[in-house]
């Protein structure tokens, strides 16, 4: 049984100009242990789905449908005490933005030290030796001193592993990390991604990487979630993804990323490509394929008829009536 | 910090001393001469020259404020006029009550508004929510002498649960001391409590929603935790500046419920010194109610470094 189903999710937001349907059917599911990318561009409802997950969308105006399983619950029928309990505990979840998500008038030692204080009942004191233990794990320098700061004395990459710290300190089985290191500079990127790959290997938790950087995405996910418009157009290993790619998006995605050694001038020259067009509008029910507007390659068929994910290959599954079937050997 | 409160606390001298400053010059920017004006209709000129020399109008007012200062400061603030009693004598007689009054009307309005706040705040727009906000809107726009009739009307008179008027001082019991002020203080408290109400609500909303309150429930911390710990914090430096302001009002209020209440603290004393130009009390309750609504901000500053860690000076 895999930790998380994922099954038609749907989030949907009532707004004064209609229905937002920034989610729309997607399924995927996570293995203990394993990592998976989420991958889209701004606005396909990446970070909608890691709210989701946690329940953490407000309710009105939003509105969540579907089924999320997780170790056999759906988390979407339990009730709030129940859920607060999973929170921080069994999933826990690292937000893009390290500079605001800390709160600016408790101490880090505080804040990392709450989340064991509420899910394995420690006292004060061994909360905050806790504290040092995860800053030290996270590599902070003078972790005894530091647990006694507030997050305006950290910089933006230190902010980032005391989350870290404070999302692995009850040792979770799911680490949703929702853009970690898009607000941080490349240099600290590397580091903040180096420290969650051995973090995972020491905890043992699978993690939920949601990015718009396929390098960071070739960098960390064992499998690949490609997301348009709230829904999922492509999910294969990391490898088919980058090898062979299938879904028009996909392969526009990855058309747009420069390549090291490709040279602007003189023989070899590779040209950047863009996707062209616009993301469809989320407040109309969109007919057919969500990315016919945008497809080189469309057809009559996909305005008309939306396709279904189909496996191609064992584990590769996209969503375009256009896919290459392998041939069965 | 301990410097920082050091300095905060001798920037009050400057400011103390400027109040002082006016306060003394109360008597002088009065129209009409001051001699005249305390010898009273019937006296003769030679009775005003001799209360000018008694008074030392006749020397430079610098120095006449030079001496008055350090008298002040030596803990005298002169002689009444009309009962020829020391003044500071007078005004530990009234302080009671009206420390009473204001002490029990800042305990319920924060008790009442924080909450009140941050409940609405929490359900913002449901129908908790538009109670607290109408029962903001009318605290803040009835006046406190009309609030202080009808509560007396309907809770001393017809309910006949607390007494009408007066005061009992607090020694001789914690009830009837209570019983007394509970009314007053609520009168006095309730434009108190619609102002703090509405800025707790405001600054909460704001609060609610930052990163770090998502954070918090990301953390699986319940909703009463995430709004008295995480987000209360976070609100706290408005509200406490709104508490410190506020408290002005207070002080002017205190004036008319004390007359409302028949209450005989330092409102009554002032009221009764203004209808008889009894200058020395004015200045001596002016200079004191300036000393406190000082003493309250000063307060205010000090805890704004202690509920924000990003504050220093």
């Amino acid at each position: 049984m895999a930790l998380l189903e994922v099954e038609n999710l749907q989030t949907h937001f009532a707004t004064l100009d209609g229905v937002v349907r920034a989610v729309e059917g997607l399924s995927f599911k996570i293995d203990a242990g394993e990592t998976v990318a989420i991958v889209g561009e701004s606005g396909c409802g990446k970070s909608v789905t890691s709210m989701s997950i946690l329940r953490l969308i407000q309710e009105p105006p939003g509105k969540i449908a579907g089924k999320i399983n997780f170790r056999g619950r759906n988390l979407l029928d339990l009730p709030d005490v129940e859920m607060r309990k999973i929170r921080g505990k069994d999933i826990s979840m690292i937000f893009q933005e390290p500079m605001t998500s800390l709160n600016p008038v408790l101490t880090v030692g505080r804040q990392i030290g709450e989340t064991v204080r509420l899910h394995e009942g420690l006292t004060a004191q061994e909360a905050e030796k806790r504290g040092i233990e995860m800053l030290g794990l996270v590599g902070i320098p003078a972790p005894e001193r530091r647990v006694k700061e507030y997050p305006h004395q950290l910089s933006g990459g230190m902010r980032q592993r005391v989350m870290i710290a404070m999302a692995l300190a009850c040792n979770p089985k799911l680490l949703i990390a929702d853009e970690p290191t898009t607000a941080l500079d490349v240099t600290i990127q590397a580091q903040i991604l180096d420290l969650m790959r051995d973090l995972k290997t020491r905890v043992g938790a699978a993690i939920m990487l949601i990015t718009h950087d396929l390098g960071v995405v070739a960098e960390m996910a064992e499998r690949v979630v490609v997301m348009y418009a709230g829904r999922k157009v492509e999910e294969a290993t990391a490898v088919q993804i980058f090898g062979n790619p299938q879904h028009p998006y996909t392969r526009g995605l990855l058309g747009a990323v420069p390549k090291l050694g490709s040279s602007l001038q003189g023989h070899g020259r590779t040209k950047l490509t863009e996707i062209q067009g616009q993301v469809p509008s989320l407040r109309q029910r969109i007919v057919g394929c969500a990315f016919a507007s945008r497809c080189p390659i469309v057809t009559d068929v996909c305005r008309q008829v939306a396709p279904a994910v189909e496996a191609k290959t064992p584990g590769h599954y996209v969503a375009c009536h256009y896919a290459e079937r392998a041939v069965a050997a | 910090m301990f410097a920082y409160a050091i300095r905060r606390i001798l920037a009050t001298i400057p400011v103390m001393a400027i109040v002082a400053l006016f306060v003394f010059s109360l008597l002088y920017l009065a129209p009409g001469d001051p001699a005249a004006i305390i010898a009273g209709d019937q006296a003769t000129p030679a009775d005003v020259d001799r209360i000018r020399i008694s008074l030392g109008l006749d020397r430079p007012f610098l120095i006449r404020f030079g001496e008055w200062a350090w008298q002040v400061l030596n803990g005298d603030l002169g002689v009444s006029i009309f009962t020829n009693l020391p003044v500071t004598h007078m005004i530990s007689q009234r302080i009671e009550p009206t420390l009473s009054l204001m002490s029990l009307t800042l305990i319920f309005s924060i008790s009442f508004a924080i909450p009140m706040g941050v409940l609405a705040a929490w359900k913002q727009g449901a129908w908790i929510d538009r109670v607290v906000m109408v029962v903001a809107v009318l605290g803040f726009s009835v006046p406190v002498f009309v609030v202080g009739y009808i509560l007396a009307y309907a809770f001393a008179l017809q309910l006949d649960w607390f007494p009408v008027q007066g005061y009992t001082p607090i020694s001789v019991g914690i009830l009837p001391w209570f019983q007394n002020l509970a009314l007053p203080s609520l009168a006095l408290g309730l434009a108190f409590i619609a102002l703090l109400a509405r800025i707790t609500r405001a600054t909460m909303l704001e609060v609610l929603s930052q990163d770090y309150v998502r954070t918090a429930k990301a953390k699986g911390v319940d909703q009463r935790a995430i709004l008295f710990v995480h987000a209360l914090k976070n609100a706290a430096v408005p509200i406490v500046t709104i508490i410190g302001i506020g408290f002005a009002g207070l002080i002017g209020g205190a004036v008319v419920t004390e007359s409302v209440f028949a209450i005989p603290g330092v409102g009554r004393l002032v009221v009764d010194a203004i209808l008889r130009r009894d200058y020395p009390v004015i200045q001596g309750v002016v200079l004191m109610f300036s000393f406190v609504y000082v003493l309250v901000n000063l307060a205010v500053d000090l805890l704004y470094t202690l509920f924000d860690p990003r504050i220093r000076y």
